[in-house]
């Protein structure tokens, strides 16, 4: 609730005085500040201490990490490999997307080998993922291989939102036509 | 119980509705194909063409269109554009070149791989199609996983042509094919994506099949008969020369 702006490196106060949020680190008993920002100083009725934090904008964005589960649409398919936008990390949306990709293998848990990408993910669907690795240097690689993760939306060929039938189809309610997606269970 | 009208064969263009009401019974099942679209209460025609039906049961719209769009489990003659390690790049003529898997071959193991050179003709079956991805093709038959006819095309002579003529062409007892056997001995494979490769043993002869081909869209079967003498009294005329 202060506002007072600080450089990496400033003394903020010692592990006595406070707990550590984002933003600082702990040095010889020191707490300083690791990132530019506002400091930012919360107490916590739980906690003894107040916890001070350096943030950078008033909004911070999340950033997938590894097991975390987000959601996205995917922009590109091709034989191997799915590529996801990724919009939302568990319940909190990122300022800007990062890439995914959905490998062939890690579509579904059973008949891996059999899995056809035509028929699991096309352009334009919202899909919920896991993330599995951070990944090399253009995209993480994600999961949708358990019963919750997968399609969550999708838009037939006529423009209808589907509905999904079962684990591996969805229905357009309007033309009446199922195609194949990999679909997450809905609750 | 109503009758059902004689159906005639017309001309039809992209927008014009077409009602089948009057050709067919109150409980009969109507499948329309290609060309016909059902939208709401009517169906419209999205190519210009010709509207046909069988048996008053399955109607769609001949067209004749140069652009070839991939479709699954067609046969093509394709060009090799590039290879890579793993495929070859081969253009069909639709918007996307297509990819053919070194191992997509009777017999092709990552130590033995096809010998096809940048430029090489192959026939070949379109084994993956759709809007989003790039076209696969495969030189194995889907079924028994031989060759079957598929395959690199040696020597001969491409040319190209509308994808109406190609579909008529597959039939084997059509006028023009059956015309040019009286006179010729020849091979020809016909790709659906509107390119028909042709080898005899003479250069004249070549051309002169790819001229009675191309020639031969729009005529009748009389027609043809008499097209195909003149072209050969024509050649044979020119040798003495």
């Amino acid at each position: 609730m202060s506002t007072k702006i600080v450089t990496p490196g400033k003394k903020l106060g010692t592990i006595h005085e406070y707990e550590i949020g984002p933003g600082t680190y702990i040095k010889n008993n020191y707490i300083y500040a690791s990132t530019v920002g506002e400091i930012y100083i919360i107490n916590d009725s739980n906690k003894k201490l107040p916890c001070i934090s350096v943030v950078k904008d008033k909004e911070q964005s999340v950033i997938p990490e590894v097991d975390s589960i987000v959601t996205g649409k995917i922009i590109r398919v091709n034989p191997k490999m799915a590529t996801l936008a990724i919009m939302v990390v568990g319940n909190k949306p990122c300022k800007d997307d990062f890439q995914g990709i959905i490998r062939v293998q890690d579509v579904r848990s059973t008949e891996k080998d059999k899995v056809q990408i035509y028929n699991s993910f096309r352009p334009g669907d919202i899909v919920r993922a896991r993330v599995i690795s951070l990944g090399d240097r253009h995209s993480y690689y994600l999961t949708t291989a358990e019963n919750e993760l997968g399609v969550i939306f999708a838009q037939s060929i006529s423009g209808e939102t589907m509905i999904p039938i079962s684990w591996q189809q969805m229905m357009c309610p309007k033309t009446k036509v199922m195609e194949y997606r990999k679909c997450a269970k809905p609750n | 119980m109503s009758e059902t009208e004689e159906f005639k064969p017309y001309t039809i263009l992209p927008g014009e509705t077409v009602s089948l009401d009057k050709y067919k019974n109150e409980k009969d099942v109507i499948k329309i194909g290609p060309g016909l679209l059902h939208e709401k209460h009517q169906i419209s025609a999205m190519k210009a063409g010709t509207l046909k039906n069988y048996n008053n049961q399955k109607w769609w719209i001949d067209s004749s269109q140069r652009r070839y769009v991939p479709s699954l489990n067609e046969h093509v003659i394709g060009k090799i554009i590039a290879k890579t390690q793993d495929y070859f790049r081969v253009d069909i003529g639709s918007a996307h070149s297509a990819l053919l898997s070194t191992l997509a071959f009777e017999g092709a193991t990552k130590r033995n791989k096809p010998n096809l050179e940048i430029g090489a003709l192959v026939y070949a079956r379109v084994s993956l199609a759709n809007k989003d991805m790039e076209p696969e093709l495969e030189c194995i038959s889907a079924t028994t996983g031989k060759a079957n006819g598929f395959g690199e095309l040696k020597n001969g002579f491409l040319i190209k042509c509308s994808l109406g003529l190609c579909r008529s062409l597959l039939n084997p007892n059509t006028p023009i094919l059956t015309a040019l056997g009286e006179h010729f001995a020849f091979e020809t494979a016909i790709g659906m994506n509107g390119r028909v490769w042709l080898n005899t043993a003479d250069i004249s002869n070549t051309i002169l099949l790819s001229n009675a081909i191309k020639n031969s869209e729009f005529l009748s079967a009389k027609e043809i008969k008499q097209m195909v003498k003149e072209l050969v009294k024509q050649s044979e005329d020119d040798m003495e020369l």
